[in-house]
């Protein structure tokens, strides 16, 4: 499989994460999104991390000079047609990326790929909005932030993806700096499935909403299970609201599968905006 | 399950019924008793039998041999003797119906069963997907690798005790 031009679209943390790091695998990447001043803000602080990384000496000056000229910044009228592989990471709005996609599809040429970095929505849906000849290359890419650190990708075969296509990409991420997992077209795909007793099961065993009680089993699944983060201060960092949001889709789109369900206390606490480390107040107080 | 006598202390090891952990207390009623308690309320133990002075989860230890325990008053000899049998007890107040790591990963390893079931994907892609997307130590596969049995006892303890059905088991970890 060749992939060697990439276009990225919507350049906020995942897309720019997304072309970060495929500019590392010496892809030439076009980054578009709506909003220029959004564009120049990812560029520049797409630069900067390399800069950082240079001072570091991770990377050679040479390394980093290749990158900066591999990445572009575009508005989706400039890119060119002839793109290996598209990768949508817009909003999580269906209607605004079905939109998009059949833009996309119009525009470019039948052999590109084009992908949704989607964690939400069903591919195989998505895929009605582009043209049955571009629905077998129609595909989900599924990172994870921050993109250029974090090795999964999970690689999501809709109904009508070509299997060949899926292996292709598989082998390509595997041989690069990813690690790719291939999974069905299901609700919260592998990761956001699995991992929602992580936050459900430690909130019912606390029992009581008591910050010296979310303390201890962060303490003991770090320590003894030897998770880097334990799940309550995994909730603040990612937003009691975002976590919330998460579980209720998942557990909306399994009918209310009593293994998904929401504990109470989340939607209280979204309710009281207790939101986590940016409201500065969640499960912890933070000064 | 396995002994560790000193003098008048026992320390309990292994998976085993709670018809037959009881069983063992009550022919142990003149010992001060630590009783592994993975995949069992240790409250329930607790009120039953005052020779039980505490209880600890060693069931899903890896090679790091860290330990959840419960101690129903400080008792420094007994963790003495657990560091002597090289494990390190990291202390609770938290009484919990299969404490808290065992709680928590059974409910996870439950759902990668669930997942492998309905096709969503390889066992070694949850594993992996679980280990690079969201830097778990280990696949849930992985963590019950030889531990189905321990796993299912305690999600059909869960049950019984709350009889919410977050806990019922995917038929193929019960097969």
């Amino acid at each position: 499989m060749k992939l060697e031009h990439i276009i990225v679209i919507g350049a906020g943390t995942m897309g720019s994460g997304i072309a970060q790091w495929f500019a590392q695998q010496q892809c030439t990447v076009e980054l578009v999104d709506n909003s220029s001043e959004q564009l120049q803000k990812a560029l520049s602080s797409i630069h900067s991390s390399w800069d950082r990384l240079l001072e570091k000496q991770k990377l050679l000056p040479q390394e980093v000079t290749e990158m900066k000229q591999l990445l572009s910044v575009k508005s989706l009228e400039e890119v060119s047609a002839n793109a290996d592989l598209v990768i949508e990471a817009i909003i999580e709005n269906l209607e605004i990326k079905k939109d998009l996609f059949k833009r996309l599809d119009h525009f470019f040429n039948k052999n590109t790929i084009i992908a949704s970095n989607t964690s939400s929505f069903p591919i195989t849906l998505m895929s009605d909005a582009v043209s049955i000849e571009r629905q077998s290359r129609f595909v989900g890419l599924h990172f994870f932030n921050p993109a250029t650190i974090m090795k999964l990708v999970e690689i999501i075969k809709g109904d009508k993806t070509s299997e060949e296509l899926c292996h292709d990409l598989y082998t390509w991420f595997d041989q690069k700096d990813k690690r790719p997992a291939l999974c069905k077209d299901s609700p919260g795909f592998i990761v956001n499935r699995v991992a929602r007793n992580f936050y459900g099961e430690p909130l019912r065993i606390a029992e009581s909403d008591i910050e010296s009680r979310y303390k201890e089993i962060d303490h003991i699944l770090k320590e003894v299970g030897g998770f880097k983060m334990g799940p309550f201060e995994l909730m603040d960092l990612i937003g009691i609201d975002v976590n919330y949001s998460v579980t209720c889709s998942v557990w909306d789109a399994y009918a209310n599968e009593p293994r998904f369900a929401p504990h109470s206390l989340q939607k209280k606490m979204v309710a009281e905006n207790r939101l986590g480390r940016k409201t500065k107040r969640g499960f912890y107080t933070y000064d | 399950m396995t002994n560790v006598i000193y003098d008048n202390l026992v320390i309990n090891f292994g998976f085993a019924s709670k018809i037959e952990k009881k069983i063992f207390l009550k022919e142990n009623s003149d010992k001060e008793i630590f009783m592994d308690l993975t995949c069992f309320d240790p409250a329930e133990f607790y009120a039953e039998f005052p020779q039980l002075k505490g209880s600890f989860s060693a069931l899903f230890c890896d090679e790091r041999k860290k330990v959840e325990v419960h101690l129903r008053a400080p008792h420094p000899l007994f963790i003495s003797k657990l560091k002597e049998l090289n494990y390190s007890p990291v202390e609770t107040s938290i009484i919990s119906l299969g404490f808290i790591f065992p709680r928590t990963i059974v409910q996870i390893i439950n759902e990668a069963y669930f997942a492998f079931s309905e096709n969503v994907a390889t066992r070694a892609d949850i594993d992996r997907a679980m280990k690079f997307g969201v830097n778990y130590p280990k696949g849930p596969f992985e963590w019950a690798k030889g531990k189905e049995k321990i796993v299912v006892t305690l999600l059909n303890e869960l049950y019984a005790k709350t009889q919410d059905k977050r806990y019922l088991v995917s038929p193929l970890l019960n097969n």
